[in-house]
């Protein structure tokens, strides 16, 4: 597996030493910041204001406990997970049956449709967050876990579709041709031939899917305020409270919380994601 | 086109399959309107497919954009929070005499025209430079992975530690090498070159990882061809690699273009548009209008002029970007 364009560097053995010590400067500039956060989030109140900053101490939970008490943390946490499961699982059922009808049913129109959803990802969703708030308000549905699913399908289900179609178009042809000779219907053809081989790439797909929700800030900040509140607004507040003054423990400690299990899930199923990723971006 | 051939043969064989049993055992009427209802059953599975999330796309995404487009032609109504009398262009005009306006488009500018080459260019560069083949590769790009996973509005408050004028790490190691302590967010231009060094650190991860894809998967046999005809490693680059790359190098922009643009959740946590309006991008702008100084109406004028200017500029990108234009 070599890399023609790179792999002959000038001078050979030097450069390649160069350029391995180059890959670790560059990873520890993109990994420090995290690590940082995580250590931060282990020390007092005290040893976070310190100069120079210090990278040996005895880790405390002490953070962890002040704010997952107080900061409503769990409920918001709870919803989180709802809602990213609940969008996730929506966008990929029904984008997944629109990116398999834009590959390979013939449909009349269909091609504009296409394009309109793919347009639709350009969409700022600042333009959506003013009138559904509107909207939300008007039917009582305001603060509600089944508005913000809705709400994240308007950018989770044109993502599924793009990437399910090009995932759907580099199949053979031939697999459902022959099942749909065979005497199977369409749907037989696609819920026992297309989609069982097409499971890693449903997974990735649903997985991003889901970090995308989990992430999401503005339609949360705006359709929601008590009951239904997600993780980052709480980060929101705690940022941007500045009347406190900096309160790096609890932004560190919530934030530890919110990244790392995303981390494990995405470093579980890395192979695929990467792929699904370079698929999105170079096909999608 | 390829695939419309196929799924129409698909359909094609299961239609006539189906209609020479029908007729073998009824007369010809009943089977002309055996057929009928086939191909009527047929038409509806065949739009089965795409109706839900048509319905989904259309409750949320395009009844939202019409009834902001209302409400940017009317007075707005806070007793009913509704859209009231029709009042023609004024709220644009009003928006348009908005010097904020467009103080928050031109910060808004700033940034994606600094953030986006620079992402690009730094994550092909990087990609170039670590590819080398050792043990530690995989890991590092599975490593990756991180920094884009981290939501942005955690992204935006760790950085504001990290680049604290006082307390921050990022101010104690500048210090090291007697340069600062810098206000990164007390400075106008700081605070921009902040932002811009946040979104950068979260989105050239991953271009990185759709540039090492596209390096494995260019053709081989070129780089050989070049070798033996003697060409050097960065003529070998660029006039080999380089030219290979650019549709993937354009779509990775327009990807990097369409997340862009929805810029917020960084600045809400980093800046909160300041110091001042300096990093004031106009998502923020329009949310402040809207939930805080509660302008529904304003702020739907500038939502329907933004949304616009998204759509015309996607429209271009997607049209100069080769790679993506194949799709249609």
């Amino acid at each position: 597996m070599s890399v023609p364009a790179t792999s002959s560097a000038p001078g050979s053995a030097f450069w390649h030493r160069m350029r391995i010590l180059a890959a670790i400067i560059v990873s520890l500039f993109f990994l420090f910041p995290i690590y940082w956060m995580v250590l931060t989030s282990f020390k007092q109140q005290v040893e976070i204001f310190t100069n120079p900053p210090t990278f040996f101490f005895t880790p405390t939970l002490a953070t962890y406990k002040e704010y997952i008490a107080r900061a409503d943390i769990v409920r918001r946490l709870v919803n989180t997970v709802i809602v990213a499961t609940g969008s996730g699982l929506l966008s990929i059922v029904v984008g997944t049956m629109a990116g398999y009808a834009l590959a390979r049913i013939r449909l009349r129109g269909a091609g504009t449709i296409g394009l309109l959803i793919l347009l639709s990802r350009g969409v700022p969703p600042i333009a959506l967050a003013v009138p559904m708030f509107l909207v939300a308000r008007k039917f009582g549905l305001t603060d509600k876990h089944i508005t913000l699913i809705l709400a994240y399908s308007t950018f989770l289900i044109p993502y599924v579709m793009w990437l399910m179609r090009s995932f759907f178009l580099s199949l053979p042809k031939e697999l459902e041709e022959s099942a749909m000779i065979d005497g199977c219907s369409r749907y037989g053809a696609f819920f026992k031939i297309i989609l069982p081989i097409s499971l890693p790439g449903l997974l990735s797909t649903l997985i991003f899917s889901m970090i995308l929700a989990w992430e999401e800030l503005l339609f949360a900040l705006v359709l929601t305020n008590r009951h239904a509140s997600t993780i980052p607004v709480a980060i929101a507040g705690i940022a941007g409270d500045t009347v406190n003054g900096a309160n790096w423990g609890a932004l560190t400690a919530v934030g530890t919380i919110t990244v790392v299990p995303v981390v494990i899930f995405a470093l579980l199923v890395q192979k695929w994601l990467i792929k699904g990723l370079a698929d999105g971006a170079t096909k999608g | 086109m390829t695939t419309d051939t196929a799924s129409r043969r698909i359909a094609g064989n299961d239609g006539a399959g189906n209609d020479g049993a029908g007729s073998d055992r009824t007369g010809s009427d009943g089977a002309a309107r055996h057929a009928r209802r086939h191909a009527l059953a047929d038409l509806l599975s065949r739009w089965s497919f795409l109706m839900p999330s048509m319905l989904v796309l259309t409750v949320m995404l395009a009844y939202p954009i019409f009834y902001t487009l209302e409400i940017s032609f009317s007075s707005f109504d806070l007793a009913s929070f509704s859209a009231d009398q029709w009042v023609g262009w004024d709220n644009y005009r009003e928006v348009m005499g908005d010097y904020r306006f467009w103080e928050s488009l031109k910060v808004t500018l700033i940034y994606l025209a600094i953030a986006l080459p620079l992402q690009v260019a730094l994550g092909f560069g990087i990609a170039f430079l670590i590819n080398a083949e050792w043990w530690g590769r995989g890991i590092l790009r599975a490593l990756f992975i991180i920094p884009m996973v981290v939501a942005p509005v955690v992204a935006g408050g760790m950085w504001r530690m990290i680049l604290d004028p006082l307390w921050g790490i990022a101010n104690y190691w500048l210090g090291l090498v007697g340069l600062g302590p810098l206000d990164w967010f007390g400075d106008a231009n700081l605070a921009m070159a902040a932002v811009i060094i946040i979104d950068t650190w979260r989105w050239t991860p991953f271009i990185v990882l759709i540039a090492t894809a596209a390096l494995l998967a260019l053709p081989k046999d070129v780089f050989e061809a070049a070798k033996i005809d003697g060409a050097n490693w960065w003529s070998t680059l660029w006039s080999v690699a380089v030219p290979l790359l650019v549709p993937v190098i354009a779509a990775t922009f327009v990807i990097r273009w369409l997340g862009a643009v929805k810029m917020f959740d960084i600045v809400l946590a980093a800046t909160y548009g300041g110091p001042g309006k300096a990093t004031n991008v106009i998502n923020l702008f329009i949310y402040e209008e809207a939930f805080r100084s509660l302008r529904f109406a304003e702020s739907a004028a500038m939502a329907v002029i933004v949304l616009i200017l998204t759509m015309v500029l996607t429209g271009i990108f997607l049209r100069g970007s080769r790679k993506l234009e194949e799709l249609f």
